[in-house]
């Protein structure tokens, strides 16, 4: 347990560098990137984020759920109320922390059986 | 005056940065069945310095998530900062390659915003503004996750660590709400939306699949590879359609 945590944080801290280093180490004296590299980098971080949000509701099925629970119903509604919210509002932080609250205010009202 | 000034627009990044910090922090000790959860959010928050990679760290000590999919999600998370520091090459010139390692470990998308906002004219207190800006964020948000996890740990010794578990149960849909805020804001430019979609897409027609086959639960923990493999695929085959529409 404790050599996963140690291999997570030196990996991904590492990791995450090199990601953020790439273009000064490829293109830092300088030039452009490749037309295919560029064209990857732009619309990868989109889907990316988009897979992590299924990825993120993946979590929430569960197999003997039943009643309101089964159908991902708090999790749907308090989504669509932190996407509005972000598009009408545009601030992250209100969006995250009232998206949160109506979250766990729901899973109250509704319990999962 | 330099300080002043960074110190000054890193205020809304303390605001923001100490408060989901602490949620994470909070996540970790109540949720994450890990030892010394303080000691494990501050080393993890001081070398990741990422808000999705400190909720999804959580994640992973959860379900000892396959280092391979970690991997993955890593790369997806942080794959937007290469866009990032393409426009900041120009600014970090001239930096010495200590300042500079920092300079590049401590890119986020507040910490770029206000570095992209400065006026300063290329030089040497441009660079010293964005190296005071990149540390007061960082402290901001080591401090943050750190005092969370202290505060989960404490609350579990003085009550009972079911009821705290009770009492927090839900707090990490702060990580679902943090991703749908990000795609919300990358939807706003047009050229997005397709990508986005189609990530969303074959993320879902994977995960369904495997969910028929092993389970929603193993499903999950397997979806990252072979999600990540078809989108890049699909982004691939779409490439002249999807670029057309940016034109």
């Amino acid at each position: 347990m404790s050599w996963y945590l140690i291999l997570v944080c030196v990996g991904v801290g590492v990791l995450s560098w090199v990601l953020r280093a790439l273009p000064f180490l490829l293109f830092g004296r300088k030039g452009e990137p490749p037309k295919v590299v560029a064209y990857v980098g732009k619309v990868l971080s989109p889907a990316a984020i988009a897979m992590l949000v299924v990825y993120c509701y993946a979590g929430y099925a569960r197999p003997g759920a039943t009643g309101l629970g089964a159908c991902l119903l708090p999790e749907i509604v308090a989504g669509g109320v932190t996407a509005a919210l972000q598009l009408w509002r545009r601030n992250p932080l209100v969006s995250i922390l009232a998206g949160t609250a109506l979250y766990m205010t729901l899973i109250r009202l509704f319990p999962r059986m | 005056m330099i300080f002043r000034r960074a110190f000054k627009d890193s205020l809304p990044v303390l605001m923001g940065y100490s408060t989901m910090g602490f949620a994470a922090g909070v996540l970790l000790a109540v949720h994450g069945g890990v030892e010394w959860p303080a000691f494990w959010g501050a080393v993890s928050s001081g070398l990741f310095i990422s808000g999705p990679l400190q909720y999804l760290f959580v994640d992973w000590v959860k379900t000892s998530l396959a280092l391979g999919s970690v991997f993955v999600v890593v790369l997806c998370v942080n794959f937007r900062y290469c866009l990032y520091g393409l426009s900041l090459l120009e600014r970090f010139k001239g930096a010495g390659p200590l300042a500079k390692f920092y300079l590049i470990m401590g890119i986020t998308d507040e910490t770029y915003a206000l570095q992209m906002n400065c006026r300063l004219p290329p030089g040497r207190p441009l660079r010293l503004y964005c190296l005071v800006l990149t540390a007061l964020d960082h402290l901001y948000w080591v401090l943050g996750v750190t005092a969370g996890a202290l505060a989960g740990s404490l609350a579990q010794s003085v009550v009972s660590p079911e009821s705290v578990q009770r009492a927090t149960a839900g707090i990490d849909f702060a990580m679902t709400a943090l991703f749908i805020v990000i795609l919300v804001d990358q939807c706003r430019e047009r050229v997005n939306r397709a990508p986005a979609a189609i990530g969303g897409m074959a993320a879902a027609g994977v995960f369904l699949a495997l969910a028929a086959v092993f389970g929603p639960e193993r499903a999950r923990a397997e979806m990252l590879i072979p999600a990540i493999i078809s989108i890049v695929a699909l982004l691939l085959a779409f490439r002249r359609h999807l670029e057309g529409g940016r034109r």
